[in-house]
């Protein structure tokens, strides 16, 4: 009987649950924070350590799961600049207590408080004019 | 020093980033209700990686399982982005089998 290879699964969780989990996280962390940089900074901080791990260890399940989450952590880094400018284009709602996206929300006519997204699909195009009802009764 | 994690985490970034083309293209063209079919099928790679024992292709079937998986979750919010003009978008969508017991189900959002 030769033994099941858990380095396939190893890869799909680390995969699978940072991708999620950074979703999840830019979107919160970057709504929340002030001053961007400190997330940034811990992202990328934590990206090399497990690129570190990675490195070091000699165990090839261990070292899948810590490279992929390496890599996947210092790309969420430059997610939060992405997320930034997605409340700047009005696709991802802004925070009014936030300092950081009050500014954005004085600064660019798109940014909205309102969360495009939270709505099941319908099966058909939203008209220019459903578009604005929409965003005005949610002011 | 083992090079294997970091080389398969930035095969994995591509993987990821090919998630975002095929979910776009995908949904555009036959629509959300495939996510079942997509999640099965990044499921079943994933538990054919255990029976694989070569590494290398374990952990990158692994990987793109996975990603397979994540996509399946984002073809509802897709379908949402493509009805607000984010997007092109098709009405006509080419649908999947038993696309009438699918439609009834919940399909999952992360």
């Amino acid at each position: 009987m030769v033994g099941l290879n858990f380095v396939g699964i190893s890869a799909a969780l680390a995969t699978f649950f940072s991708v999620w989990m950074g979703h999840a996280l830019v979107r919160k962390i970057e709504r929340e924070t002030a001053d961007l940089r400190i997330p940034v900074g811990i992202f990328i901080a934590l990206g090399l350590s497990f690129a570190a791990l990675s490195l070091l260890t000699p165990n090839l399940i261990l070292s899948a799961a810590s490279g992929i989450l390496a890599l996947t952590l210092v790309w969420d880094a430059h997610e939060f600049i992405r997320q930034q400018k997605r409340v700047q284009r009005g696709r991802a709602p802004a925070n009014p207590n936030n300092p950081r996206h009050a500014k954005i929300l004085a600064e660019h006519p798109e940014a909205t408080t309102f969360d495009w997204l939270d709505r099941d699909p319908r099966g058909s195009q939203y008209s220019a004019d459903e578009l604005a009802a929409m965003k005005g009764s949610a002011k | 020093m083992n090079w294997f994690g970091l080389t398969l985490g930035f095969a994995t970034l591509f993987m990821i980033g090919l998630g975002f083309v095929w979910v776009i293209r995908g949904e555009r063209y036959f629509g959300r209700l495939w996510w079942v079919y997509v999640m099965a099928a990044g499921i079943a790679i994933i538990a054919a990686t255990l029976f694989i024992s070569n590494n290398w292709l374990s952990a990158l079937l692994g990987g793109f399982g996975a990603s397979l998986v994540w996509g399946s979750t984002e073809l509802n919010t897709q379908a949402v982005r493509g009805e607000l003009g984010w997007y092109p978008f098709r009405e006509k969508k080419i649908l999947p089998p038993f696309a009438d017991v699918i439609q009834k189900w919940k399909a999952p959002s992360l």
